[in-house]
């Protein structure tokens, strides 16, 4: 595992999860080997790799429901077991799979859940209510789940594992089989259940979504977290820098030199009808490299900025593509 | 606590709208019955017999082992047996080879008189092989009858011995004369064929309701199946409460279905059927009895299955197959030995001997003590295997 140094949000506050050292076997198949990471309030952090890298193994430990072989799982100060409840009622689980009764209405479904985690009477009631609200299902909770689309059964399974208000929400690839646009409002609600200050686990196989959501991602593969940290810390582990194309017009040579001087940017080419520039933080350096390129006569036509992304660090570090 | 009865009234709320369950909990166990005691209005379980008696004595000792022990057997209300007349020995021996006589009993001639001598009296029992019982009753019958002349011949001669000198055979004739009434009436009651009779419709109604019971009584171990199945299981895991209370939850909804729709097929079948099943407190706790047997076996079978759809299959396989061996479906009181010594490993067979056993008034409880106890003793030996079984599929290791 590539070590680096953890975000600002998990050093301030104090940890809701911390795993160390997770193993878990199958038979002749180590599932997850060595296994630790933390997670503070109000962080998301990802666990991105391709399917069978361990990911719904580790959640499945984190939450309780599976067996470890080997390692400690603590939620919110309490060790967590198979058995352990008092743990286990500080989380909000919501499975890969969809975890809800057909032939029970929205209602019922939120209904016995709550009650499974000690909730009932109004506070029950109202805090049904509420989440029917979040989920936008509040005008079909009368209805049997069976007569739901897709979408709306993801935004229940949702739903139902923010019921008891957790303090840590685990996620297990809650968009896989989901239409873009279910799939956009599932990750705008996890975005503001972040921004709400949350703890919140979410395993994706998918690039983007662990970019747009996650404060910090561990890249999982084989049952191993290869490396984790902040997008910037991940793609610097590899050195991969920014490149910002501009198509221009002017002396493309005097500009270059002219860029190259420039903090930040570790190179600068002219090449057929514009430069290619190699910078540190291409969004961060942007207005003030279009401002030193016009100085230097440049008439910019176009800007084209290519960051590194995690793809090509989980690339680079297990040598194959997350969807492999 | 709180969470198990949460489990079980989400399980009963999915059984109630699944009508299938319904069907089967209450409606097809009582139209069967209803079908069957109409069709079959001898029961099922009801044990007849048929046999030929050929007397070449004629004398007062064979007319009085005819017209006593076997005429009560033969008895339209409480007999269990039909007299036929044949022509002849041969002819006895023949139907009987043929089954369509279960035993024919043959009274040689000069019976009475060896009996009234004091010498060696023999009466035949010429049974079918295949009717084993009928055999049995009647040769119990004759021994029983001769066992009595017995009694009466030493007590004659124990008189005779207490007044000394020569036997006067006019006394001796007084004295047997005397001795006879006193000696028990030969009756039928408590036999094994009397006790274990029911009408046609307490008897359908049980078998079938003890039948249906065991399809029932799965749903609750089926239904963790289904939870992992449809994905909702791991969730009951993550939620705070102990793993046993899942199974708990799935048990006493199990419970309750099962036992409520036995509460009502009896209940049904008493009032539209016109079904006796005997003392309420009694039938009562059998039924519970039926009710724990057939969770834990079915819990068990379950448990042992990978998938909802194999445990099925298995369930459905293990009801029929219990039922037949349980006498169900049909009298055991024709079936071989061996059968009814496997019939007592069966919930069924305890079950309904226990509802045969309550039949005569006045019976109660303690009657039906080793069905209840049989009972309990199979679901609970069962049951455990099953909840251990249950509850580490509740928790994937």
């Amino acid at each position: 595992m590539v070590a680096t140094q953890p975000s600002a949000a998990a050093t301030v506050a104090a940890p809701i999860l911390t795993c160390n050292g997770l193993r878990k076997r199958f038979g002749g198949r180590q599932a997850v080997d060595g296994v630790g990471f933390e997670i503070a309030q109000g962080e998301t952090y990802g666990l991105l790799g391709p399917n069978g890298a361990g990911k719904t193994t580790t959640i499945s430990i984190v939450c309780g429901i599976l067996a470890r072989d080997e390692g400690t799982v603590t939620v919110a100060g309490q060790p967590l077991d198979v058995g352990s409840t008092k743990a286990k009622g500080a989380i909000g689980y919501v499975p890969q799979d969809l975890a809800i009764y057909p032939d029970l209405t929205a209602r019922e479904n939120l209904n016995f859940f709550g009650r499974l985690y000690g909730m009932g009477g109004r506070d029950l009631a109202r805090r049904v209510d509420e989440i029917l609200a979040v989920v936008d299902l509040a005008d079909r909770a009368k209805e049997r789940t069976e007569h739901f689309s897709g979408g709306m059964k993801r935004r229940l399974n949702i739903g139902i594992g923010l019921l008891h208000k957790p303090r840590l929400l685990l996620l297990d690839e809650p968009t896989v089989g989901v239409d873009p646009q279910s799939r956009n409002a599932i990750l705008e609600s996890v975005e503001a259940l972040g921004r709400e200050g949350m703890a919140i686990l979410y395993t994706t196989h998918y690039m983007e979504e662990a970019e747009r959501l996650c404060h910090r991602v561990g890249i999982i593969d084989t049952g191993t977290i290869r490396a984790e940290g902040t997008r910037r810390e991940l793609v610097a582990l590899i050195g991969q820098r920014d490149k910002v194309k501009l198509t221009a017009t002017g002396d493309l040579a005097a500009a270059a030199r002219s860029l190259a001087d420039f903090a930040g940017v570790a190179d600068a080419t002219p090449n057929d009808g514009g430069l290619e520039l190699i910078v540190d933080d291409a969004r961060g350096a942007l207005p003030r490299l279009l401002q030193t390129a016009a100085d230097a006569g440049l008439a910019v036509t176009t800007v084209e900025v290519v960051e590194p992304d995690l793809e090509a660090v989980f690339l680079h570090l297990t040598g194959r593509a997350l969807r492999d | 606590m709180r969470a198990a009865l949460a489990i079980a009234a989400k399980d009963l709320r999915q059984r109630v709208r699944d009508r299938s369950a319904i069907v089967l909990a209450v409606i097809a166990p009582f139209a069967l019955a209803a079908v069957f005691s109409v069709l079959m209005p001898s029961g099922g379980n009801e044990f007849t017999a048929r046999y030929v008696i050929i007397d070449d004595d004629g004398g007062p000792i064979a007319t009085a082992f005819i017209d006593g022990p076997m005429a009560a057997l033969a008895d339209p209300e409480t007999g269990v047996a039909e007299l036929v007349e044949v022509a002849s020995e041969a002819e006895a021996r023949e139907q009987v080879e043929a089954g369509e006589l279960d035993a024919a009993v043959l009274i040689p001639e000069g019976f009475s008189d060896a009996v009234l001598a004091g010498g060696g009296a023999e009466l035949t029992i010429v049974g079918n092989a295949d009717a084993t019982l009928g055999t049995e009753v009647a040769r119990a019958v004759s021994t029983a009858f001769m066992d009595e002349l017995a009694s009466i011949r030493l007590s004659v001669a124990a008189v005779l011995h207490a007044e000394g000198g020569t036997p006067d055979p006019a006394h001796a004739a007084e004295l047997a004369e005397r001795a006879q009434p006193a000696t028990a009436p030969l009756s039928l009651g408590g036999t094994l064929a009397d006790s274990r009779q029911l009408g046609a419709a307490t008897f359908y109604a049980a078998s079938m309701a003890i039948f249906f019971l065991f399809f029932t009584a799965q749903f609750g171990a089926l239904s963790l199946l289904g939870e992992r199945r449809g994905g909702t299981l791991p969730r009951l895991v993550a939620a705070p409460i102990a793993p046993w209370t899942i199974v708990a939850g799935k048990a006493l909804g199990s419970f309750v279905l099962a036992a409520v729709s036995m509460a009502v097929l009896v209940v049904s079948s008493t009032l539209l059927l016109g079904a006796s099943w005997g003392d309420p407190l009694a039938v009562a706790i059998l039924v519970l009895g039926a009710v724990v047997a057939a969770m834990g076996l079915t819990a068990l079978i379950t448990t042992l299955s990978r998938t909802e759809e194999q445990a099925g299959a298995w369930n459905s396989i293990a009801a029929v197959t219990l039922a037949i061996l349980g006498g169900a479906f049909f009298p055991l009181a024709r079936g071989p030995e061996i059968l009814q010594q496997v019939s007592l490993l069966t919930p069924h067979s305890w079950f309904l001997r226990g509802i045969s056993d309550l039949g005569p008034a006045g019976t109660g409880i303690e009657t039906v003590l080793p069905s209840i106890g049989a009972l309990f003793a199979i679901g609970l030996v069962t049951g455990a295997v099953g909840l251990a079984r249950a509850g580490r599929l509740a928790v994937a290791r």
